[in-house]
């Protein structure tokens, strides 16, 4: 994939300025907080958006309007929209019938794909009953059902439990290694740097920095990192954490924990031990606001 | 003397004709895969546009907008039903005017001001604009748009859709009403159903017509609802009232050259329609609605196929 000055204008507010970028083989990671440019270079890239200057070429192609490619390429999206009348089974297959398969091949396709994802056994489920976890799983099995080239991953492990989290970040590897190529977002370090090394680092419309993640870690270490973690039982939870020498605060939000970290690497490796074990009962959903991202931004830019 | 191969040469002769089959087969793979990636360059219009049909028809016959639709086409049925009851109680009749009234001029009168002037161009506007804009406000068009096939497919897969769905729930509106109201008064079921054959084609060249113009309007204008109201209730009667040649900028001109049924004279701006009406002749009403219905649907493709509709989610 490469960019070469490309911009992207939204009236008067500039979405992505004047990059020029070319993304390697292999699995890179697209780093930035919510505003950043992330979701408008993922739609430059995926042909959604036309660009306002520059160009950007997927495959050695121009992607805008050229739909030949989409043979090639998958793009799991951020929403979380479906038809949600539809089991996965079914909307998995009806979107990969629209790369050419007829019914019985594109059955097949989505079932292999709904493998791959860990989730044969809710195929038959109406995408509505899902949980959070499902519907991103059952989104990375539509971009994945027709074997492409390139992947694109828009924060995927976003609303996971810890433990499906670990599982996706292992499939992804795993599609890495197996030769295809994925470009994917998130606004937490510490997914991407579990993913790969190699990042490209974005805000304010604009790269930063591209390369290897262990420096931006070190910066990332020295900021608070707020973990908001929805569980069945969030007193018994809040117990386990205050045991944690790296926990600076912990407050309760509805069904949820929200706390602060000093060490979010440890944190993230206890808390999936902790949800494995169920010693604090379920753990349905974590999530990280991007505002210590943001605090190590500012501090990029001013340096 | 006939030449008989030794066992070496035949040997030989084997492994060259193995060796020109692999070849043979190998220059076959090469020019299907060659032919693969062609074929996977140029994803064909009708298709594509066949397989948006087949996940769009379910999705929706099975929406929201079908009950409205079923109750917009259930509304018919029960006044016939009503009319039927009505006739019971009432043997001497329904009286138009001073004179009875038989079944199928009532049958008219329905097709007239109930299908023609509000139930097609309704499902028109409602279905019509919203073939792209649901999948937009739903954010689901990503999922269509990021396949191989050209988006205008996505249009018109869903357009024919629309013309299915809404040709299905119709069609058996008609017909029942057909059959509670024609035999009031005595008329014949059979001597009528010619007309009600034309009645059905008619009403389905004008779903056709309706939903091609409204869904120009849903791709290329931001508040296609109300300005496809505006278009069928406010700037179609009203163009019809006044005579010259603005009438032709509206598909109710040729609609209704296409209706067997006598005009109903149920008010002042009915009475002014009749006096100031021109009816253009059948075959040149379905030219003109096919050309409505093909321009509108190239015009609505190429809005679909440049617009960046991720920005208005």
């Amino acid at each position: 994939m490469t960019a070469e000055h490309l911009s992207k204008w939204y009236g008067q507010v500039i979405g992505l300025n004047d990059v020029s970028v070319a993304v390697p083989p292999g699995i890179t990671g697209l780093l930035g907080p919510n505003g950043a440019g992330k979701s408008t270079f993922m739609k430059l890239v995926t042909g959604q958006l036309k660009p306002s200057k520059g160009s950007v070429t997927v495959l050695g192609e121009p992607i805008w309007q050229n739909p030949g490619l989409y043979f090639r390429i998958g793009f799991c999206p951020e929403q979380d929209s479906f038809y949600e009348r539809m089991t996965g089974l079914e909307w998995v297959t009806a979107l990969v019938r629209l790369n050419g398969l007829d019914e019985s091949a594109a059955a097949a396709s989505a079932r292999r794909a709904l493998e791959q994802v860990d989730l044969m056994e809710a195929a038959d489920k109406k995408i509505g009953a899902y949980s959070k976890g499902m519907r991103q799983r059952v989104k990375m099995a539509q971009a994945l059902a027709h074997d492409p080239t390139l992947l694109i991953l828009d924060e995927p492990l976003s609303g996971m439990d810890p433990i499906m989290r670990r599982k996706t970040i292992r499939m992804i590897k795993d599609w890495g290694r197996a030769g295809k190529s994925i470009i994917v977002s998130s606004h937490i370090l510490h997914e991407i740097e579990s993913m790969t090394p190699n990042i490209l680092l974005i805000n304010q419309g604009r790269i930063l920095a591209e390369g290897n993640v262990h420096q931006i870690r070190e910066l990332i270490d020295e900021h608070p990192h707020t973990v908001y973690v929805k569980a069945e039982q969030t007193r018994a939870l809040a117990r386990e954490f205050l045991a944690y020498d790296d926990v600076l605060s912990l407050k309760f939000e509805d069904e949820a924990v929200v706390v602060q970290t000093g060490r979010p690497d440890a944190f993230y490796a206890r808390l999936t031990e902790l949800a494995a074990s169920g010693a604090a009962g379920a753990i349905h959903e974590v999530t990280s606001p991007d505002d210590n991202l943001q605090a190590v931004f500012q501090y990029l830019v001013k340096s | 003397m006939t030449d008989t191969p030794t066992p070496s040469a035949r040997s030989a002769e084997a492994s060259r004709s193995i060796s020109a089959t692999e070849a043979s087969r190998a220059n076959g793979a090469t020019d299907a895969s060659r032919q693969s990636a062609h074929d996977r360059q140029t994803p064909d219009l009708v298709p594509s546009a066949l397989r948006i049909f087949d996940l769009s028809l379910g999705q929706m016959l099975w929406s929201r907008r079908s009950v409205f639709l079923g109750v917009l086409l259930g509304g018919p049925v029960l006044l016939a039903f009503a009319l039927r009851v009505m006739t019971a109680l009432y043997p001497s009749g329904f009286r138009i005017n001073g004179a009875v009234a038989g079944g199928a001029p009532i049958f008219g009168l329905i097709i007239w001001l109930l299908y023609i002037r509000f139930i097609i161009p309704v499902l028109g506007v409602f279905y019509g604009t919203a073939l792209i804009a649901d999948e937009v406000e739903d954010k689901t068009i990503t999922y269509l748009f990021t396949r191989p096939i050209p988006r205008s497919a996505v249009l018109l897969g869903k357009y024919f859709a629309y013309l299915a769905c809404t040709s299905l729930l119709i069609l058996p509106s008609v017909m029942l009403v057909y059959f509670l109201i024609v035999p009031i008064g005595g008329g014949s079921i059979g001597a009528a159903f010619p007309a009600l054959l034309k009645d059905l084609g008619m009403l389905v060249v004008g779903l056709a017509a309706y939903g091609a113009v409204f869904a120009l309007v849903g791709t290329r204008l931001k508040r296609p609802l109300v300005v496809g109201l505006v278009f069928a209730f406010g700037w179609e009667p009203g163009v019809l009232l006044f005579p010259g040649y603005l009438k032709r900028a509206t598909v109710a001109y040729y609609l209704q050259a296409l209706v067997t049924h006598e005009m109903p004279q149920d008010s002042a701006v009915s009475l002014l329609m009749q006096v100031f009406r021109e009816v253009p002749g059948v075959l040149t009403s379905l030219a003109s609605l096919a050309i409505i219905v093909g321009v509108s649907l190239w015009f609505a493709g190429r809005a679909v196929e440049t617009r960046e509709y991720v920005l208005d989610q």
